[in-house]
């Protein structure tokens, strides 16, 4: 490329940095929110350099690497196959255990990376909270991108897996749109705990217990019809079943799913999203005070 | 601009107008009182907490630029963040015209574990940079920075004048109507502050605003048109470099 061509287009950013910001008047005054939706896309340059940050940084100075990805729902693999195959001899409606485990971690790579990442995406960012004008919904939005990869390797082996089996399903195409609820709820949840580990560091401290219950609390290792009724309508409760059954229903051929969880989660889904903003951006506005 | 600069007709810049800032004292708010609040009753007392800012007003022109001075817990860092946008006031009104670059802290936003490259990209992309331009302009921070080959090295291993170095050059490289520089040439060798200081001789040339905290008062007098002197959170004088740095220096001198 030519100099010429490279100071053209140069000047040609920066004419539209300009235009975007100059010479607008920016009043700071107090505000309860500030933030709208709308905003949010036109962040997506710094959520997307602080979603290659966040995956990158996990595995720096790290000899396996991305390899882990791998390793963490194998492991998981493993002791589901010695829990409720070997001890509890659990049942899963024809669908050979494996197959039907590895459906179920798919979602859950995701929510746990997610949690992980998330709920503490702005405590972990201290300097920026503090000194940046960085839009604060990037730092969860950034967390939720980062967990993709988890979601990927994890339903790849789901798939493969299915495939073997024969029972892989022409409705795997929907996967995208099952990933696309999966991400909005766990967006709002995570909202939830990062603003509030803001103030209360009690989030953070308490994850990793509600992580271990959160994996027996929904259907990752067993199926909904082996549990008795009122257990069933606990786990029912849980808005990850909705999404956990959504998916294995997208992945796998002759699988049923009843509809009840299906309609409790989406209306969770929706509850959590917008309460989930809505607390964010009212929490948001303090944030560099709280922290 | 220039020409404008010279017929004294300068449009302002920052505008501040009975800005008041109140922090909450102590580290633990009780939950069932944040819910109060959120839910809207119960009202944050007025009275409450520690007031950093007690109503501020100055104004500044394009093109012009203001040293701040002040003790420690005067005021000038949380007037700062307001103006970075970072936080909000209790009350009064901040008007500021165009888009700012805040360089609040050394090393700010850096991520230790990444290269100096990466966290180029990163602070950049912060500051609503796009990705291309700062691509473009990774060589000329580099250079500016005189950090070289170090820039492949994670900047946990950067000494704090390295990291002073790369901040600093990060903001003169990008365009912006507003730089603001807290304490940040206060570990820098001697040559890199002097160019650092025809940087900001350079940028108030072409008609950008300039907020420069320092305690360093030779670096305040040299860069700044107007000085602004905080006492515990409120202006003790505001106006040309000269008087307001003389009246400082017989305070600071009779304190002592």
């Amino acid at each position: 490329m030519t100099e010429t061509n490279i100071q053209n287009r140069e000047s040609a950013q920066e004419s539209a940095l300009a235009s975007l910001e100059w010479p607008v008047e920016r009043v700071i005054k107090p505000a309860k929110r500030r933030l709208k939706v709308r905003h949010l896309w036109r962040e997506r340059p710094i959520i997307q350099v602080l979603a290659s940050r966040d995956f990158k940084v996990k595995y720096k100075q790290s000899v396996l690497g991305p390899l882990w990805l791998v390793f963490q729902p194998i492991a998981l693999l493993l002791a589901f196959l010695v829990a409720f195959r070997g001890l509890a001899d659990v049942q899963t409606s024809g669908v050979p255990y494996s197959v039907f485990a590895l459906t179920g971690l798919t979602a859950w790579a995701f929510v746990q990376a997610a949690l992980t990442i998330g709920a503490a995406s702005l405590v972990s960012n201290i300097n920026y909270i503090r000194f940046t004008p960085c839009p604060r919904p990037a730092f969860p939005i950034a967390a939720m991108i980062a967990s993709l990869p988890a979601f990927v390797v994890t339903g790849l082996g789901a798939i493969v897996a299915a495939a073997i089996a024969g029972r892989l399903s022409p409705k795997i195409v929907l996967l995208p749109l099952g990933l696309l609820w999966l991400l909005l709820l766990m967006f709002g949840v995570v909202s939830i705990l990062a603003a509030l580990a803001v103030r209360y560091r009690d989030i953070i401290s308490a994850l990793p217990f509600l992580l271990q219950v959160g994996l027996f609390l929904a259907p990752v290792g067993y199926s909904l019809p082996e549990l008795s009724s009122t257990v069933r309508t606990i786990v029912e409760l849980n808005p990850l079943t909705g999404v956990i059954e959504g998916l294995r229903w997208m992945m796998l051929s002759n699988y049923e799913v009843p509809i009840e969880p299906i309609a409790i989660s989406l209306f969770l889904t929706a509850l959590l999203l917008v309460g989930g903003w809505r607390l964010f951006t009212r929490l948001e506005t303090t944030m560099a005070d709280d922290i | 601009m220039t020409s404008a600069a010279v017929n004294g007709s300068r449009p302002v810049a920052i505008h501040a107008e009975g800005l008041r800032k109140q922090f909450q004292l102590g580290e633990h708010q009780s939950l069932l009182r944040t819910v109060r609040v959120l839910a809207g009753r119960g009202r944050v007392d007025p009275t409450a907490g520690f007031v950093a800012l007690g109503g501020v007003d100055f104004s500044i022109n394009r093109g012009e630029s203001l040293g701040i001075v002040g003790t420690n817990g005067s005021g000038k860092s949380t007037l700062l963040q307001i103006l970075a946008g970072t936080t909000l006031p209790t009350s009064g009104e901040m008007h500021v015209h165009g888009r700012v670059v805040p360089l609040l802290a050394v090393g700010l936003g850096f991520h230790p574990e990444l290269t100096g490259r990466e966290n180029v990209m990163l602070f950049a992309s912060s500051l609503g940079i796009p990705r291309e331009m700062i691509k473009a302009r990774m060589g000329n921070v580099a250079d500016f920075a005189e950090l070289g080959r170090h820039m492949d090295t994670p900047v946990k291993r950067f000494s704090s004048g390295m990291l002073s170095r790369l901040s600093f050059s990060i903001a003169m490289q990008f365009p912006a109507d507003v730089y603001v520089f807290d304490e940040v040439l206060a570990v820098v060798d001697g040559e890199f502050e002097e160019r650092c200081l025809n940087e900001i001789d350079r940028l108030r040339s072409e008609g950008r605003t300039v907020v420069f905290v320092s305690h360093n008062l030779d670096q305040v007098e040299r860069v700044a048109d107007r000085v602004l002197w905080m006492h515990q959170g409120l202006v003790e004088r505001f106006g040309p470099t000269h008087q307001v740095l003389e009246a400082y220096h017989r305070h600071t001198a009779h304190e002592e």
